[in-house]
């Protein structure tokens, strides 16, 4: 018997993870009525948000807290802020910290975190996670910032907002806010210039929009547009608002001319519309003026070192004794070289740090708990091979391109590699090795799939190499069916000090079944650039990064679908722009993953879907194409000891966990009141 | 003089475009650019870039021109103070750099005095008690300067003073400083920080002044007018400093021509170990990126201050030699 928690983690990974596969997201929902209480977004039914969620059970409001925040109180004492009854919507969302399996906390103390570019600040509205509707913790979509919203024949959006909600500075937050976005900005050539995003779209077309009144909006599309909903809670959302009070006076329809020119000039901007842009970025709190709905709200603009997100007086979260969130008032990012996050994050400098550390360093930071108060805890990593090799079957060397197809080829490289050793050496023996497949906790997992050609057995590998006719020459190294020595270059991407130090090992391996393999670094673009124009033989990458992977979840990792795979790149080149470019799928087997592929985008049921899963994962770790070398890697994190309602152990993943965001940074305080100091 | 230095002014007008040329182009030689770099930088953390944005992006930076004219207009726009747009940043390369430029100067400036405080004693010693074993031991001390890596050097010194003194890793002050209104406790902190940095970037420098400095007062040591001077029973502090020091120090006047850039630029590899709030850093991540009008314009910078440092210490040279003077006069 798993425990929650444990269970929690796996769904958690396992749903909706790269945003890629957001258009399939609401089918997953659809079927997803066996737990009862999920979003289950039929054509026919109309459903109210609100209340199914188990984020928001029918609460009564709570008496508000008497006590606030110091320097909240201050403000409100000096007039400076009105009392929290008036800050709040009428009906602020109430976070039930007990079923979170956290508890309420103390106002108080600061966060520390490390960055390391100014770029990094985006992190914040990451792991701060208010949305419009968010993932709650079974991974279900739940109303957050909206009040409740209504769905009709999944093409009619209705958006309620919670009445009295405001902006950081105070002015509310209604309609106007989605209006202004989608005519003024969305719809404006001069601001978007390739029109609304693709999650705005459904079949190619823009919703219609009507704000019906105050505080409900309504998109309606002529087609049902699945991706909306998902886009909206991602962990880099789809945002369909802006503070239309703020922004207006950097926009052509609305500002005196003169006024707009002389801030153009004043901001160094080049025209108006960048002048807007750069203003109203939301994503990347960088704009200190820029009022926010988030828990926090930058104060310094860049460039700086460090910057301060101080507490949202309007947030719209409490708790259920009335406390407004987050109880945390202040988070300083600082801004920090890469490499001396993990040393500044040992000598205790950072409060909440994942970011930059990464498993080797786990032994220097355990070593620092001794000395710093901080804490360390493993959390998993949920890709599906921690590196993986990709043997480029659209290589241009036909010779190549022949042998590479030959599964045997493939197999005999798989099972030339010892894992084992591999785990030893870089992982503690931790990690788990297997091909390059699901994690043993997703619920498709199966252990033929972890053991496919992935045994050590150099005999049976060379055995494979001399039925294929690679002879071995008087060297002992092999030989190409053209009489060329059978040299393989596998490119890597430069700064991965992890797949270099691996490659060091599989080099070894090969040598052993006669095959000589050589390193080359390069810049990821550059790689992309080469595997695409079959410049590349084999490639090192990351595995699958659906490791936690549930049927209802896209396989399309599996099949040829997108050019930026390093094993088919032209065939998926070709699925991607419908025939225009790139080769078509020649390979059978191939095929046959495409073509399943297919059939899962027009499955009904998630039985149906659990049967391709199973087929596809056994013709890809079958057919070897992709080489995995172990997978279930931790990722420190390192947080202050004094932190509370933090999770042990989670599931690290920018989507659709957003990272911390789905654990509520909000809620999480000080067991002192102050932190470290 | 003043035709000297006219033409001087004149010869430095192709030399600088010559290197605006080759700081484009060098700057874009590797396949792709900035926007390619950020894409697969972002995918490869898992996160998605809507790609209209990037087309967006790229239409306005003038990445769909072709490269010759996007060399003109950033030569143009440079010629009128605009030194283009960051792209990393997202704002003009001039407050970029410009929020940087005080801490470098401070770090240079309290380093290149500080190398001056160690080298000078250490060369006229050497000089004139030559393979003494003061002159080997200080000289071999200068040498391990230069020889141990700095990035190493720092490395350790970073941790040591973290463990024995609590100083915080890296940077110029502690984090709660930052950003915040100069104060006693901040200056404290500041000088705090700035031990390590100046001690590795110093101890670098050292040993080659030292050579220089100890070879020149030897030169001039062994000539007549010293011998005279000491003959004539002139005091031997006096014998020294008066003449032949002041000959010596002629390298130290040409060498204003690299220091000028330097203050500006800092010392990269350092800075980035230490995680500095210098310029050098900012430089070398520019490069890394492909972030071209922000590392184009700093080079063209330090290029034009190499320029100008350089036809400095020329004229100051000729102002304090008249040697070189009369020479100039003599070839012409």
């Amino acid at each position: 018997m798993k425990r929650p928690l444990e269970q929690f983690q796996q769904k958690c990974a396992a749903v909706l993870r790269p945003e890629l596969r957001q258009n399939k997201e609401i089918e997953h929902f659809r079927d997803s009525e066996k737990n009862g209480n999920a979003l289950s977004l039929s054509r026919r039914d109309l459903l109210r948000l609100a209340g199914t969620a188990c984020l928001l059970p029918a609460l009564p409001l709570p008496a508000l807290a008497a006590e606030e925040p110091d320097d909240i109180a201050k403000a409100v004492t000096d007039n400076k802020l009105p009392p929290l009854a008036e800050r709040l919507p009428q009906k602020p969302r109430i976070v039930d910290m007990a079923p979170l399996g956290k508890k309420e906390g103390l106002y108080g103390g600061s966060m520390r975190m490390i960055m390391a570019s100014a770029d990094d600040i985006r992190m914040m509205t990451v792991y701060s996670y208010a949305r419009l509707v968010v993932f709650d913790k079974d991974l279900n979509l739940a109303p957050d910032i909206l009040d409740h919203l209504d769905i009709e024949e999944g093409r009619r959006f209705t958006l309620h907002l919670r009445p009295g909600h405001k902006w950081s500075d105070g002015h509310p937050f209604t309609s106007e806010d989605f209006r202004y976005f989608w005519e003024d900005v969305a719809l404006n050539r001069k601001l978007s210039r390739g029109g609304p995003v693709q999650a705005m779209l459904a079949d190619g077309k823009p919703p219609a929009f009507e704000a019906l009144d105050e505080v409900t909006v309504r998109y309606t599309w002529e087609k049902p547009n699945p991706s909306f909903l998902p886009s909206l809670a991602g962990a880099n959302p789809n945002y369909i608002f802006m503070p239309a009070h703020y922004l207006k006076q950097f926009h052509k329809r609305y500002a005196d001319p003169d006024k707009l020119k002389q801030l153009v000039k004043e901001q160094k901007a080049r025209n108006w519309a960048a002048l807007h842009t750069v203003k109203a970025r939301q994503y990347k709190a960088e704009n200190p003026d820029l009022p926010t709905l988030e828990p926090w709200r930058n104060t310094i603009s860049p460039p700086a070192e460090r910057f301060i997100f101080k507490r949202n007086p309007y947030f719209h979260r409490i708790d259920k004794s009335g406390r407004q969130l987050p109880y945390i008032g202040t988070v300083f990012v600082d801004i920090s070289s890469a490499d001396i996050i993990p040393a500044k994050t040992g000598a205790g400098e950072s409060d909440l740090q994942a970011r930059y550390l990464r498993f080797d360093n786990y032994t220097f930071l355990k070593q620092a708990e001794k000395t710093h108060p901080i804490k360390i805890d493993l959390w998993r990593e949920g890709t599906g091979s921690q590196v993986a090799f990709l043997p480029n079957l659209n290589v241009n060397d036909a010779v190549w391109r022949k042998v590479l197809r030959d599964v045997r080829f493939r197999r005999a490289l798989s099972l030339a590699i010892y894992r084992h050793e591999l785990n030893q050496q870089f992982y503690f023996g931790l990690a788990h090795e297997a091909a390059n497949t699901v994690l043993d906790s997703s619920p498709l997992y199966k252990k033929s799939y972890d053991e496919a050609w992935s045994s050590y057995d150099p005999e049976k590998a060379n055995a494979l190499l001399d039925e294929m006719g690679l002879k071995r020459a008087a060297d002992g190294m092999r030989r190409l069916p053209d009489g060329r020595l059978a040299e393989i270059i596998v490119e890597l991407r430069a700064n991965s000090q992890e797949e270099e130090d691996v490659m060091e090992l599989v080099q070894d391996y090969w040598h052993e079944v006669g095959l000589k393999a050589y390193p080359r670094t390069l810049q990821l673009d550059v790689l992309r650039r080469r595997f695409l124009a079959g410049d590349t033989l084999i490639s090192m990458w990351s595995g699958l990064t659906v490791g936690e992977a549930t049927a209802d979840m896209s396989p399309e990792e599996l099949a040829p679908v997108s050019s930026a795979q390093g094993n088919w790149p032209k065939w998926g080149e070709h699925t991607e722009t419908g025939g225009k470019a790139g080769e078509p799928v020649d390979l059978p087997e191939a095929k046959q993953l495409l073509d399943l592929y297919e059939t899962w985008r027009i499955s009904e049921t998630t039985d149906q879907r659990r049967k391709i899963w199973e087929q596809m994962l056994e013709i890809f770790t079958d057919q070897v194409f992709t080489i995995g070398t172990v997978n279930g890697v931790f990722q420190p994190v390192v947080y202050n000891r004094k932190l509370r309602n933090l999770p042990e152990k989670g599931v690290y993943a920018f989507s659709p966990g957003a990272y911390f965001g789905m654990y509520m940074v909000d809620s999480f305080w000080y067991d002192n009141g102050k932190g470290s100091k | 003089m003043i035709r000297y230095i006219a033409f001087r002014l004149l010869a430095a007008v192709p030399t600088l475009i010559l290197i605006s040329a080759l700081v484009f182009f060098i700057i874009q030689l590797p396949p792709g650019n900035y926007f390619d770099t950020y894409v697969a930088e972002l995918q490869a953390q898992g996160e998605t870039v809507d790609p209209n944005k990037i087309e967006y992006l790229k239409h306005e930076y003038g990445f769909d021109k072709p490269v010759v004219e996007q060399y003109a207009i950033w030569v143009w726009d440079m010629l009128h103070g605009d030194f283009g747009y960051s792209f990393e940043y997202e704002m003009p390369v001039t407050q970029v750099v410009g929020s940087r430029l005080y801490m470098t100067i401070l770090v240079s400036m309290v380093t290149i005095i500080f190398t001056w405080l160690i080298a000078f004693p250490i060369g006229i010693y050497s000089a004139t008690h030559q393979y003494s074993w003061g002159d080997y031991g200080l000289t071999f001390l200068g040498l391990l300067g230069l020889a141990i890596p700095n990035f190493l050097l720092a490395l350790v010194l970073m941790y040591l003073a973290n463990i024995w003194f609590g100083t915080s890793i890296g940077h110029l002050m502690d984090a709660k400083y930052l950003g915040q209104p100069m104060s006693w406790d901040k200056f404290k902190s500041i000088a705090e920080h700035m031990v390590i940095p100046v001690v590795v970037i110093g101890t670098s420098g050292t040993a080659g002044m030292i050579r220089r400095l100890r070879a020149n007062l030897l030169d001039e040591l062994q000539k007549q007018y010293v011998v005279t001077a000491r003959a004539k029973g002139v005091p031997p502090l006096r014998a020294l400093l008066k003449y032949p020091l002041r000959m010596a120090l002629n390298f130290f006047i040409a060498d204003i021509g690299g220091i000028l850039p330097s203050v500006i630029s800092g010392a990269e590899v350092v800075a980035i170990v230490l995680s500095l709030e210098t310029t050098g850093p900012l430089l070398i991540r520019a490069l890394q990126s492909q972030d071209m009008y922000l590392a184009g314009s700093f080079l063209m910078f330090l290029a034009t201050l190499t320029i100008i440092g350089v036809l400095i210490s020329d004229i100051a040279l000729a102002l304090l030699d008249p040697r070189i003077r009369l020479q100039v006069r003599q070839t012409r």
